[in-house]
C-alpha cells in the first residue's frame, strides 16, 4: 500500500512517515499543497493523508481538484472540529475525517478502512482457500496457524489479495510497495514473491506471464 | 395578580379609570344643564303667572285704600257679576269658597290640564280658602312655611306715598313631583302656585337614561379601542422581547423585525439590533479567537504525540530518541510561546497589564534592538541601515523594544536575500516617529487591513514552524495603544513593507 501524505508541518510530518513506513507502507511525503497535488495526480496512491491548512495550496482546493481525476481515498487532518467544517470536508470529496490531536492508532484504523472501502471490501479479513489475510491486525494464518512475513511480503500479501482474481502488473506493484525514496533493484520484487511463495506455498501467487502477477 | 403587572392591563386600567371619570363628568354636567334648562323654562313661566296673580290681588279696589285683600272683591270681580255674588262682600273668607279668577288671568291657570299650572288660596291661619280644580289635594299649608313667609313679609318695605312692595316670591320648590311656590298676600292670606312636574321628571329620568346609555357605549367602544391601540403599541415590545429571548437563548443572530422605524419603539428596536449586531460580532471574534488558539495548539500536541507514540511502538536507538525528543521540545517550546502570547494579549485586554510610565531614551532603546536582531540578519544576508535621531519617548521601555524587536525580525524575515532593512526614528508633530522598512515581497493589499488581526496569516498555512504564533502584530498593537500611539502599516507588492509606530514623546 502507498500513501502519500501531505502536511506542512515537519516534525509531524516526519514522524507520521516513519510511523506508517514501520506499519508497512510505502510513504511519500509532500511539505505544500503545490508538490501534494503534483504527487496525487501523479501516481495511484492507495490512500492521501491531507491536512487542510497548507501553505500555497489549501487541502479543500487540493481535494477539489484531485476529485476531477481520480478517486484515491482521501483521509482528511485538521485541527478544526467544527460540524461545518467536517461537513465542507466530506461533501468536497474526503473519505473520512481527523482532528488534531490525534492517537496514531486512530490515524492507522481509519486508513486501513478506507483503503478496504476502496476495494469494496466490507470485513477486515480475506479467505483465499486455507490462507486468511487480516488487513486489521496484519497477520497471515495458514490453517490457523500464523505466518511470519516481513512487512513488504506482507504488503504484497495484502495488496494482491485486495485485487484478488485481477492480474496486478509489476509496475503497479512497483508503484504501491515502494516508496518514492527507494531505490529498488528490480529484482527485489521477485526476491519477494519467491519468499511469499516459499512460506504460502508455490501456488498462492500465479505468475501471468508477461503481464503480472495473480492471486485466484 | 400577575395580570396588574402586565402594561397592557394597566395601561388599559388607567385609560378605562380616566375615560370614566370624563364621561361621567361630561354626562352629569349635560344631565345638569338639561335639567337645569326645564326649570328655567318652567320657573319664567311661574314668575309670568305669579307677577300677575300677585298685581291683581295687590291692586287696591276703588275706594277702598291702597291695601288689596280678599276681603273684598277685587275690581275685576265687580264687573264679572255672575262669579261674585254681592253678599260676598261681606263674607271674604266664604267669598274665597267660589272665588274666581279673572278670565285673563284664570287662563294661565288650564284647570282642565293635570299638568296645567294650578293655585292654592290660604287663609291666615293656613287653612285651604280655594283653589283651582286641577290643585292637588292638601288641607292645609304647613306651620313652618306659615312661619317662614311671615317672617318674610315683616321684611315689607313701606314707602310714603307708595304701595309697599310684596316680598318676592321664594323661587319654586319642589315638593313631590309638584314644583310650587307659596307667597303672601297684603292682607296676610298665601298662595300657592304650583305645578305637576312629573312628566318633565319622568322625561328627564328618560334622558339620564339615556345619557347613561350613551356614555357607556362610548365607554364599551373606548375600550375596546384602548385595548386595541395597547396591543398594537405593545406589539413592537412582544417582538423586541421574543427576539431578546431568544438571543438570550444563545442564537445571535436573531434581529427585532422593525417594521416602524420612525416610531419611539422602532428606533428602540433599531438601536438594540444595532446592540445585537456588535454582540454577535464580538461573539464571532471571541469564538474565532478560541478556536485559533485552540487550533494553534493542536498542531504541537499532535507532534508530540505522534512522535511519541512513533517512537515507543518499539526500541530505538539513542539517535533516534534524541531526534523525538527534540522534535517535542520543539513542540514544547511552540506552545510555551503561543500561551505567553496569549496571555499577555489577555492581561492588555483586561487592561491589567502594569505599563511603566519612563522617560527613557528611545534611540538607545532601537539600538539596542537593532543589535539583538543582527545575528539573525547576518543570517539572512540583511542589511540593516538605522537613522536614529536622539529622541526620549514616555512609556515602558521594555515593551516598546518588544514592539521593535517584532518588527525588525518580521521584517528580517520577510526580506529576500540580501535585502535591507531601513530603521528610522525622529521627531514629527511632537510625536516620536518610529519607521521599519523593509525590501521583502510586501503584503497583498487584501491582507494588508487584516494585519493586526490575531492570528490572521496571509498565506493561510502555518507558519507556526518558524516561530510565528501569528500574535506578533496584534501584540505590538495592543502595546503601542496601551501607551497611547498608534501603528500603522504600508506595502507596495515586490517593494516592501512599511510599519510607522507612533509614540507620545511627554506624559
Amino acid at each position: 500500500m502507498r500513501i502519500l501524505i501531505v502536511e506542512d508541518e515537519p516534525d509531524l510530518l516526519r514522524s507520521l512517515a516513519q510511523a506508517l513506513r514501520e506499519e508497512g507502507y510505502a510513504v511519500d511525503t509532500a511539505p505544500d499543497g503545490d508538490e501534494g497535488i503534483f504527487k496525487a495526480e501523479s501516481y495511484d496512491y492507495d490512500a492521501l493523508i491531507l491536512d487542510v491548512m497548507l501553505p500555497k495550496l489549501d487541502g479543500w482546493e487540493i481535494l477539489k481538484r484531485l476529485r476531477k481525476t481520480k478517486k484515491t481515498p482521501v483521509l482528511m487532518l485538521t485541527a478544526r472540529d467544527q460540524t461545518r467544517d467536517r461537513v465542507r470536508g466530506l461533501d468536497t470529496g474526503a473519505d473520512d475525517y481527523v482532528v488534531k490531536p490525534f492517537d496514531l492508532e486512530e490515524i492507522f484504523a481509519r486508513l486501513r478502512a478506507i483503503i478496504r472501502r476502496s476495494t469494496s471490501k466490507t470485513t477486515n479479513t480475506i479467505e483465499i482457500g486455507d490462507v486468511t489475510v487480516d488487513i486489521a491486525a496484519r497477520t497471515i494464518l495458514q490453517s490457523d496457524k500464523p505466518v511470519e512475513l516481513t512487512a513488504r511480503e506482507y504488503a504484497l500479501v495484502e495488496f494482491l489479495a485486495l485485487h484478488r482474481g485481477e492480474v496486478v502488473t509489476r509496475t503497479q506493484l512497483y508503484e504501491h510497495l515502494f516508496d518514492e525514496n527507494d531505490e529498488t533493484l528490480s529484482n527485489l520484487l521477485d526476491v519477494h514473491v519467491s519468499n511469499v511463495r516459499k512460506k504460502l506455498g508455490a501456488e498462492f501467487i500465479v505468475t501471468r506471464r508477461g503481464h503480472g502477477y495473480c492471486i485466484e | 395578580m400577575k395580570i396588574f403587572n402586565s402594561i397592557r392591563w394597566r395601561l388599559q386600567m388607567w385609560y378605562g379609570l380616566i375615560l370614566v371619570v370624563v364621561l361621567a363628568g361630561f354626562g352629569f354636567t349635560a344631565f345638569q344643564m338639561e335639567r337645569g334648562r326645564l326649570f328655567n323654562r318652567i320657573d319664567d313661566e311661574f314668575h309670568r303667572r305669579v307677577n300677575e296673580l300677585g298685581n291683581f290681588l295687590r291692586r287696591p279696589p276703588p275706594g277702598r285704600g291702597p291695601r288689596g285683600s280678599f276681603d273684598g272683591p277685587p275690581p275685576e270681580r265687580r264687573d264679572d257679576p255672575e262669579n261674585i255674588p254681592d253678599q260676598d262682600r261681606e263674607h271674604p273668607l266664604q267669598a274665597l269658597k267660589d272665588f274666581r279668577l279673572p278670565p285673563r288671568i284664570a287662563n294661565q291657570f288650564d284647570e282642565t290640564d293635570t299638568n296645567g299650572f294650578y293655585y292654592i288660596i290660604w287663609g291666615t291661619d293656613g287653612h285651604r280658602l280655594g283653589s283651582s280644580t286641577n290643585a292637588p289635594e292638601r288641607p292645609s299649608l304647613p306651620g313652618s312655611a306659615i312661619a317662614r313667609l311671615q317672617g318674610q313679609s315683616r321684611n315689607i318695605v313701606n314707602l310714603p306715598g307708595q304701595p309697599p312692595i310684596p316680598p318676592e316670591p321664594s323661587p319654586p320648590q319642589m315638593l313631590g313631583n309638584f314644583r310650587e311656590t307659596t307667597f303672601s298676600t297684603q292682607s296676610g292670606e298665601f298662595i300657592t302656585v304650583g305645578r305637576f312636574i312629573g312628566r318633565e321628571l319622568h322625561d328627564l329620568q328618560f334622558a339620564a337614561l339615556e345619557l347613561v346609555g350613551i356614555g357607556s357605549g362610548i365607554l364599551l367602544f373606548g375600550l375596546v379601542g384602548g385595548w386595541w391601540m395597547a396591543g398594537r403599541a405593545i406589539r413592537p415590545i412582544q417582538d423586541i422581547s421574543s427576539a431578546a429571548v431568544k438571543i438570550s437563548a444563545g442564537d445571535l443572530s436573531q434581529r427585532i423585525d422593525t417594521a416602524e422605524t420612525e416610531s419611539e419603539l422602532g428606533k428602540l428596536a433599531a438601536v438594540l439590533n444595532s446592540t445585537f449586531a456588535r454582540l454577535e460580532t464580538s461573539f464571532a471574534q471571541q469564538q474565532q479567537f478560541t478556536s485559533d488558539a485552540a487550533h494553534e495548539l493542536r498542531t504541537p500536541v499532535s507532534v508530540m504525540l505522534t512522535q511519541t507514540q512513533t517512537a515507543l511502538n518499539r526500541d530505538r536507538t539513542a539517535p533516534e530518541y534524541r531526534e523525538t525528543l527534540a522534535a517535542c521540545q520543539r513542540s514544547a517550546q511552540r506552545m510555551r510561546r503561543l500561551i505567553e502570547s496569549l496571555l499577555e494579549l489577555a492581561r492588555l485586554d483586561a487592561g491589567q497589564e502594569q505599563l511603566k510610565r519612563l522617560t527613557f531614551d528611545c534611540a538607545a532603546t532601537v539600538h539596542e534592538c537593532t543589535e539583538a536582531v543582527s545575528p539573525l540578519a547576518e543570517e539572512r544576508g540583511v542589511r540593516i541601515i538605522s537613522e536614529l535621531e536622539p529622541l526620549n519617548c514616555v512609556g515602558d521601555p521594555e515593551r516598546i523594544s518588544q514592539v521593535i524587536t517584532n518588527l525588525l525580525t518580521n521584517a528580517i524575515q520577510y526580506n529576500r536575500i540580501g535585502g535591507q532593512v531601513r530603521v528610522s526614528l525622529k521627531s514629527e508633530k511632537g510625536l516620536g516617529t518610529l519607521i521599519v522598512s523593509d525590501s521583502g515581497v510586501g503584503i497583498p493589499a487584501a491582507d494588508l487591513p487584516h494585519v493586526f488581526e490575531r492570528f490572521y496569516r496571509g498565506d493561510k498555512a502555518r507558519s507556526g514552524s518558524n516561530g510565528h504564533s501569528g500574535l506578533g502584530l496584534a501584540i505590538c498593537k495592543a502595546i503601542i495603544e496601551a501607551h497611547g500611539g498608534t501603528i500603522e502599516v504600508t506595502s507596495e507588492p515586490e517593494r516592501g513593507t512599511t510599519f510607522t509606530v507612533r509614540l507620545p514623546t511627554t506624559a
